[in-house]
């Protein structure tokens, strides 16, 4: 059992403010993911929760028990570090040992807690090696096995895959959600990568600048972005945001024609927010939408995305099919899908419904 | 056959290694050498006699009263070793700690630290001098000042204390070495891995003794090492404090002090004898070469590749 409310948290490096006022509930056995920009405050956050950083201000609670001034080891969390902070001196099975002696566990509940751990992440042959002997995704293993076998009430995850190749990259990411599947703790995961927030979380916290933008499940989030910012971040490419101008039930460019998108909000002024396949194509300049002109366009095999500048400067995405590819510099018009468009207020970027 | 070619390049490198490898040879080659030949023959004052084998090595270590003299010396050259461990190390491993912890004040204790490094021998030692003194000194003054007058005592004067007062004047000269070399080790340990230690154990026991002590091995490896040339070489702090007899009654003798007797003479005996000096000379050199060897090897096994 475990759930966590944070209330207010505040941090402050001596005069810099680095959380605003976090208000967050996490549920147990969710599985969160803090995602957003470098310098967001994510990882500092992840800090307070594990008591490696003293809380400036606000409250901590882990089952409604105030957590603020408990020291890390005695909050029933266990932390993977994102270079696994392995101690090199000590081989496999030391490292995973070390915590769990120090809880006061028999030697033999060590023993097969180890031997679980080993077996649900494969490191039976690995025990007696030292970290150094092993690869990064095998480190990788370890450094959960280490908090696997202090059997804690939550899991920090801090950027778990950035040391990574690629490839092993999903590998490990797929693992750690049957993991997540399997143990049923609570986690929370820290990244700076969208897609991995997308493909883990049960509940995304996108954080910018020291506050929470948007919580919310990936659907959620992708569907009914809260504003720009989350807009933007969430979904690759990235959505295109167009300042119009309300003409009737058009929405107007300047000097760049006017487009229809289906029901509208109230304003005058928006922001038109465009995902890659809300928006369609057509070869030529024609009255009946936005004027555009190709810049480059990327070809993926099962699918392709072309960039195109739009009159105002602003750089549009469109998916494509691979067989309908376009040349760079050709003149396009756009159009787009009734009804998939996102409206945000022109003055704070927050979601307008129509 | 390969040819020599003078570039700018090689001339410029040859002027650079040929002056210090040329005072190498000089200084350090050919006086070492040289006393492993001294040693080897028979000597009145700076002439040398008859070829004589080991019966120098013999004289030094089995002939009284050398054998005596020789046994004295070594045995406080271990108490000096084992005393600055605790007393140098130790405390320098302490100090690196609470430095490397950031307590309050750790810039300006960083500095004071290694400050009495920087000075000359020649002043801690009259400086610690006048500390000592029976009378005027500022420990007796300090302890009388204090209540504690009864443990006001004549320092150096007696062979009961001397070698340990000496001994005290070394650790605080150069404590700041391995303070300094300790903080360097700790320093490079990565700050995720005192997290993860955090997340585990809140003990500082624990985390000194398990993480923080093993990780600083190559630190160890250099501290233990010099210490060791250092305490088995020492000769400048008795000679000024104790006097070349190492008074009083030899308690702070040491095998350096007695090296430089047997060899050059002192003022109230005036008899010197090379051959016996280098022999002393030699095996000195030997027995650290030796340990200092396998102390290198077995702690190098010892240290970890972070």
């Amino acid at each position: 059992m475990a759930r966590l409310s944070l209330r207010g948290i505040k941090k402050r490096f001596k005069t810099t403010d680095v959380l605003h006022g976090i208000d967050l509930e996490i549920g147990d056995r969710e599985f969160v993911v803090f995602v957003g920009p470098s310098g967001c405050g994510k990882s500092t956050l992840l800090r307070l929760i594990a008591g490696l950083d003293p809380i400036s201000d606000g409250d901590f609670f882990l089952n409604d028990q105030r957590m603020n001034d408990v020291p890390p080891s005695r909050r029933g969390i266990a932390m993977v570090f994102q270079s696994y902070a392995l101690y090199p001196h000590m081989d496999v099975y030391e490292n995973m040992a070390f915590g769990a002696r120090l809880m006061g566990l028999t030697k033999d509940e060590v023993e097969k807690r180890i031997a679980d751990a080993a077996r649900m992440l494969r490191l039976d042959a690995l025990l007696k090696r030292k970290p150094r002997e092993l690869s990064g995704g095998q480190r990788q293993r370890v450094a959960i096995g280490r908090a696997l076998v202090r059997k804690p009430d939550v899991f920090l995850l801090d950027e778990p895959l950035s040391n990574l190749d690629a490839a092993l990259r999903s590998d490990v990411r797929l693992e750690i959600a049957k993991l997540h599947r399997d143990i049923g703790g609570t986690m929370i995961y820290v990244t700076h990568d969208q897609v991995e927030a997308m493909t883990l979380a049960d509940k995304i916290v996108v954080m910018n600048a020291g506050r929470i933008e948007q919580v919310g499940s990936p659907r959620e989030l992708y569907e009914t972005p809260a504003n720009t910012f989350v807009a933007t971040f969430i979904g690759s490419p990235r959505m295109t945001l167009v300042d119009v101008a309300r003409d009737g039930d058009r929405l107007g460019v300047a000097n760049g024609g006017s487009v229809a998108t289906g029901a509208l909000p109230e304003a005058k002024n928006l922001k038109l927010g465009l995902r890659p396949d809300a928006v369609k194509l057509h070869r030529g300049q024609s009255g009946e939408g936005l004027s555009a002109t190709v810049v480059y366009t990327e070809y993926l095999g099962d699918n392709a995305y072309v960039y195109a500048r739009l009159a105002d400067g602003t750089l549009l995405s469109a998916r494509t099919t691979p067989n309908d590819l376009f040349a760079p510099d050709e003149a396009v018009t756009v159009t787009v899908e009734p009804g998939s468009a996102h409206y945000f207020s022109a003055e704070d970027g927050r979601r307008l419904t129509p | 056959m390969p040819q020599l070619r003078m570039t700018g390049r090689g001339l410029w490198i040859t002027a650079l290694i040929v002056p210090p490898l040329a005072f190498v040879a000089l200084f350090i080659v050919y006086p070492i050498v040289s006393a492993f030949a001294y040693a080897f023959f028979d000597w009145q004052g700076l002439k040398r006699l008859d070829f004589v084998g080991l019966e120098n090595f013999h004289t030094v270590l089995f002939v009284e009263p050398y054998r005596s003299w020789t046994i004295n010396a070594f045995k406080n050259n271990v108490i000096v070793f084992f005393a600055l461990m605790v007393l140098q190390n130790g405390l320098g491993f302490i100090l690196a700690y609470a430095l490397w912890r950031e307590l309050p004040g750790a810039r300006f204790h960083r500095i004071a630290v290694f400050l009495p490094v920087v000075l000359s021998t020649i002043i801690v030692a009259y400086l610690f001098k006048l500390f000592y003194h029976p009378l005027f000194g500022v420990v007796n003054i300090t302890l009388k000042g204090i209540g504690l007058g009864w443990l006001a005592q004549p320092w150096l004067g007696q062979s009961g204390t001397a070698l340990g007062s000496i001994i005290v004047a070394q650790a605080w000269h150069m404590v700041g070495f391995p303070t300094l070399v300790f903080l360097a080790g700790m320093q490079r340990i990565p700050s995720e891995i005192l997290d993860a230690v955090r997340m585990e154990t809140e003990s500082e026991w624990v985390k000194i003794t398990k993480i923080v002590w093993p990780l600083v091995a190559p630190s160890a490896t250099i501290v233990f090492t010099l210490l060791f040339v250092g305490a088995f070489n020492w000769f400048e702090l008795p000679y000024i404090m104790g006097g070349l007899d190492g008074s009083p009654f030899g308690s702070t003798d040491v095998l350096g002090l007695y090296f430089y007797r047997t060899a050059f003479g002192n003022v109230s005996a005036g008899q010197q004898d090379f051959g016996l000096g280098s022999a002393l000379a030699v095996l000195i050199f030997i027995f650290i070469a030796i340990v200092a060897g396998v102390i290198t090897t077995r702690l190098r096994a010892r240290e970890i590749q972070l």
